[in-house]
């Protein structure tokens, strides 16, 4: 998915509070997010702008973000916790509230 | 019901055995043998170093006789632990022919190219087996950790006094730390705040150097919300500011288990039955954000020192698998 429009790739696109939707397709780039948040629904709770990383050797990463989920929706089972996880932009997309979803 | 601060996760002793299985294929497959392969590539050492060091250094035997049930996991546990620091301790990056680069061991172990990737090894068959070939495995591999350690000597690749400052370097990583963090944020909810928001930048005020692992994500545990974190992908950890975490936290039955049940498996795997109106928040590490609990002030320790306090503080506290001691029980020790 291609970044919104808005030419500064590290200017993030999402804000605190905004829920996102997690890519399934796997973007070039940045693999570090887990199997079980792909397709799932959740809501931005920090920004943390373009983080670089000193152990690889790649180019910088479109910014980060923590995104918290429901471990009962995430693994279909009675729960109320809460998973959080830190996600790079091009893994987002901008979705519905999760409370929209059928689930 | 919690017991000792050790004791807790000795529930299911398979999980334990497969945990140790996982961590040492871990270690021997990431971190040591793909080191010795590179140095060899490179030229630092040969085959024949390493084999002249084979003939100089003693072959620690399995003992016939083991200690017996969780005394023996626990030896195993412990056998792994030092193994791990002997890696540590061998894994430097500066030799006297600057010819390695950290990226020669990602390279080598396989991280960017599969095909050379070292098999891991299959663990099979009945509990008491698995716990034998184990103990002869974790035997194998300390003895290669020592030869390399001994090559590199012999070579005057490394030196005494380097090895030394490297040891001492790894040992001082226990969760000390850690604890000194956390001890100060509870006594001082102005350093606390600036430890959430700044995270790395404010353990410098307790001069301790902030590292350079990413973010620190600072998760405040409080009477609404328990945390605690994983790294499903890797290990990923402030280790650089907070020391290693416990052994299991690299196993894959941690990782599994917390992020899809995390408040059963705080209950089944660590004995920490956490009341339902407290909710309770798994956080998954990666390379770039990663997480430390800043645990709960247990009642009882008004007018506790600084220190004191950072006696309270455990490896798991910090992970979020334990909460911090309460005074009675923290180990005693005595002043």
């Amino acid at each position: 998915m291609a970044p919104a429009a808005g030419d500064d790739e590290t200017e993030p696109r999402f804000s605190v509070g905004e829920w996102v939707r997690v890519l399934e397709v796997e973007p070039t780039g940045n693999p570090r997010t887990p199997n079980y948040v792909r397709g799932q629904v959740g809501q931005v709770t920090a920004s943390h702008g373009v983080v670089d990383n000193p152990l690889d050797h790649r180019d910088p990463y479109p910014p980060l973000y923590t995104v918290v989920f429901e471990a009962g929706k995430v693994f279909d089972r009675r729960s109320t916790d809460l998973v959080s996880v830190d996600l790079h932009e091009e893994w987002l997309e901008r979705a519905a509230p999760a409370w929209h979803q059928e689930g | 019901v919690t017991s000792g601060h050790h004791e807790p996760h000795m529930k299911d002793v398979e999980a334990h055995v497969a945990a140790v299985e996982s961590d040492l294929e871990y270690f021997r497959t990431k971190r040591l043998e793909p080191r010795v392969f590179v140095l060899v590539r490179r030229g630092v050492l040969s085959f024949d170093d390493l084999l002249r060091a084979a003939a100089d250094v003693p072959r620690l035997t399995v003992e016939k006789e083991q200690p017996e049930g969780e005394a023996r996991i626990r030896a195993l546990e412990e056998r792994l632990d030092s193994f791990i620091r002997d890696v540590a301790c061998v894994s430097l990056t500066q030799l006297a022919s600057g010819r390695i680069v950290i990226d020669d061991v990602r390279k080598e172990r396989g991280d960017y190219d599969p095909y050379l990737r070292i098999a891991k090894r299959a663990h099979e068959g009945p509990l008491e087996q698995r716990i034998e070939q184990l103990e002869r495995q974790l035997a194998d591999s300390a003895h290669l950790v020592k030869v390399l350690r001994h090559a590199l000597l012999a070579t005057g690749e490394v030196t005494k006094e380097r090895l030394d400052d490297q040891r001492r370097a790894v040992e001082g990583q226990g969760h000390r730390n850690g604890a000194r963090i956390v001890a100060r944020a509870w006594v001082d909810p102005q350093f606390k705040r600036r430890l959430i928001t700044t995270g790395r930048e404010a353990v410098r005020e307790l001069g301790i150097p902030p590292g350079r692992l990413g973010r620190l994500g600072v998760a405040e545990n409080t009477d609404d919300f328990h945390h605690v974190v994983v790294c499903t992908l890797c290990s990923c950890y402030p280790h650089d500011l907070l020391g290693n975490p416990p052994w299991w936290y690299r196993s894959d039955e941690y990782k599994q288990r917390i992020v899809e049940d995390p408040r059963g498996t705080l209950r089944d795997m660590f004995g920490l039955d956490l009341p339902l109106d407290q909710q309770v928040m798994v956080h998954d590490s990666t390379s770039d954000v990663r997480w430390m609990v800043l645990p709960k002030r247990p009642p009882g320790t008004d007018g506790m020192s600084e220190e004191q306090l950072a006696q309270l503080i455990t490896a798991e506290s910090l992970v979020g698998t334990a909460e911090a001691l309460t005074p009675s029980r923290s180990p005693g020790r005595s002043s």
